[in-house]
């Protein structure tokens, strides 16, 4: 295991099993680590996960593109790359999540992928799978887990990326399984793609997907315009969103062998599910994260800047300086920050500790700051109150 | 002390686990959480809970190299959980 001092205790990264743990004090000391030193200090609060850009090259044309990749787009040669790789590992990060563009039009992912082993950097990668032949689906065997975009079967998947590239993705993750690599499938949630979400599941778990991410749609890139606001989830698909996992947990999880999960931007939605609601803790434990740009998660764009996440605006830091300018970079800082959590409706929210206010790069397109996250169903409700309630203090239905 | 064996709490005991992150995470664009085992039984992340104990008694400690002696961090991230606003 690699283990990352923290105040609170430490981060630990398992060898014999995939998981990231968070253990206290005591429970730092039992492994026999000393107190928190100085260079330790260095390394406290910086991300256990990085999103690295490795190209903004990308012929797909997605028309939500949240980099607004381009055929054209900029490829660092391998040495920077590897420049960048050290530095994540020098600030204690434990996952490496390459993405682009289109990653796969690197010809050296394969070298990228131990460039990061060899400095303890687990890497995971992101594609779309459009022209992922079989030879370059076995060289993909160096990453702990590859992702392809499937946002539905058929037509579904035109409907949210505006070309026909199902049958495209569900030829690479039957290639990906076949090569013996561990795939799951990114699944963007849109009005459109959310109510055949069982239906894409199945197909994909069909295929050899182990795992399905759901996303939720963010105005970023190409998609930060107005017909955002018609794609997004509508505020009853976004309340029906925990009892839908429920159920194809029930469906699909049940031998262990098929996970669910969700992104940061989805928590919030959960915070009206009566049942998880209650259970925050156990949120906590199960290591549920809601907002944690620049915290716990960062991103590194295409041209070596540090970005609170892949949705948010890249700060002026360069990703050499990760170890040692994060935590006085004043964007970074202002990303970290949370709503005002004495106010309502996050003041009396269970899960706020988990959710952290949601998710700031929506909240920043449709309210025009970092505020409590505008499509939280709470935050809806409390919006929507009658105006005779609006010096009211009292908690939100 | 002489003749007496040292012992430690370990983190055996889950109590010291403060959140357990299950799998790779492979997307490349928002962090993911697994959030099926929020609607398993008790029992499912008992499972979950002391797999990690039993990794964290057996796995063998490898550090990494320090890094420089740096300005120290001024805002460490907050815990995994048990923190929250004023």
């Amino acid at each position: 295991m690699i283990v990352r001092r923290e105040p609170w205790g430490a981060w630990v990264k398992l060898d014999s099993m995939a998981a990231v743990v968070a253990i206290d004090e005591q429970g730092a000391r039992a492994l026999g680590l000393g107190p928190l030193d100085p260079h330790a200090m260095a390394r406290a609060g910086a991300p256990v996960e990085v999103h690295l850009a490795v190209t903004s090259r990308c012929g797909a044309g997605c028309e939500g593109c949240y980099v607004d990749a381009r055929p054209d787009g900029l490829e660092p040669p391998l040495h920077v790359i590897e420049r960048r790789l050290d530095a994540l590992r020098e600030a204690g990060v434990f996952t490496v999540a390459f993405g682009g563009g289109e990653p796969t039009t690197r010809e050296d992912l394969d070298v990228l992928a131990e460039a990061a082993r060899a400095r303890d950097l687990t890497p995971v990668l992101t594609t779309s799978g459009l022209g992922l032949s079989e030879a370059r689906a076995d060289r993909l065997r160096g990453f702990a887990q590859v992702n392809v975009s499937y946002d539905g079967p058929g037509a579904t998947y035109a409907r949210v990326r505006g070309f026909d590239g199902a049958a495209a993705a569900e030829g690479a993750i039957e290639r990906l399984t076949r090569a013996g690599v561990p795939v799951g499938v990114n699944v963007v949630l849109t009005r459109q793609s959310f109510p055949v979400l069982g239906d894409t599941i199945a197909r994909a778990r069909s295929l050899g997907a182990r795992e399905a991410q759901l996303l939720r749609y963010k105005p970023a890139g190409r998609a930060a315009t107005l017909d955002y606001l018609a794609a997004r989830l509508s505020p009853e698909q976004a309340r029906a969103l925990a009892p839908t996992l429920r159920g194809l947990a029930k469906e699909h999880c049940g031998s262990g062998d098929f996970h669910i999960r969700i992104d940061c931007a989805l928590v919030p939605f959960l915070s009206v599910d009566e049942a998880l609601a209650s259970r925050s803790e156990d949120l906590a434990r199960l290591g549920v994260m809601g907002c944690e740009a620049a915290g716990a998660l960062s991103a590194v764009t295409v041209d070596g800047r540090v970005a609170p996440c892949s949705f948010a605006p890249a700060t002026g830091l360069s990703a050499d300086d990760l170890a040692t300018g994060r935590a006085a970079d004043a964007d970074l800082a202002r990303w970290r920050g949370r709503p005002d959590a004495s106010a309502e409706p996050c003041a009396s929210c269970p899960i706020r500790a988990v959710c952290k206010g949601g998710c700031k790069v929506v909240a920043g397109f449709v309210d025009g700051e970092l505020g409590p996250d505008p499509e939280c169903p709470r935050v809806v409700a409390w919006r929507a109150r009658p105006a005779s309630a609006h010096d009211s203090r009292a908690s939100p239905p | 002390m002489s003749g007496e064996v040292e012992t430690h709490p370990t983190p055996r005991d889950d109590d010291h686990v403060l959140a357990v992150r299950v799998g790779h995470g492979a997307n490349c664009s928002s962090v993911g959480s697994v959030v099926d085992t929020l609607f398993a039984t008790a029992a499912v992340a008992a499972a979950v809970f002391a797999a990690v104990a039993g990794a964290l008694a057996s796995e063998p400690l490898r550090t990494r190299r320090s890094p420089s002696p740096t300005d120290a961090a001024d805002d460490p991230a907050a815990p995994p959980r048990g923190e929250d606003d004023p």
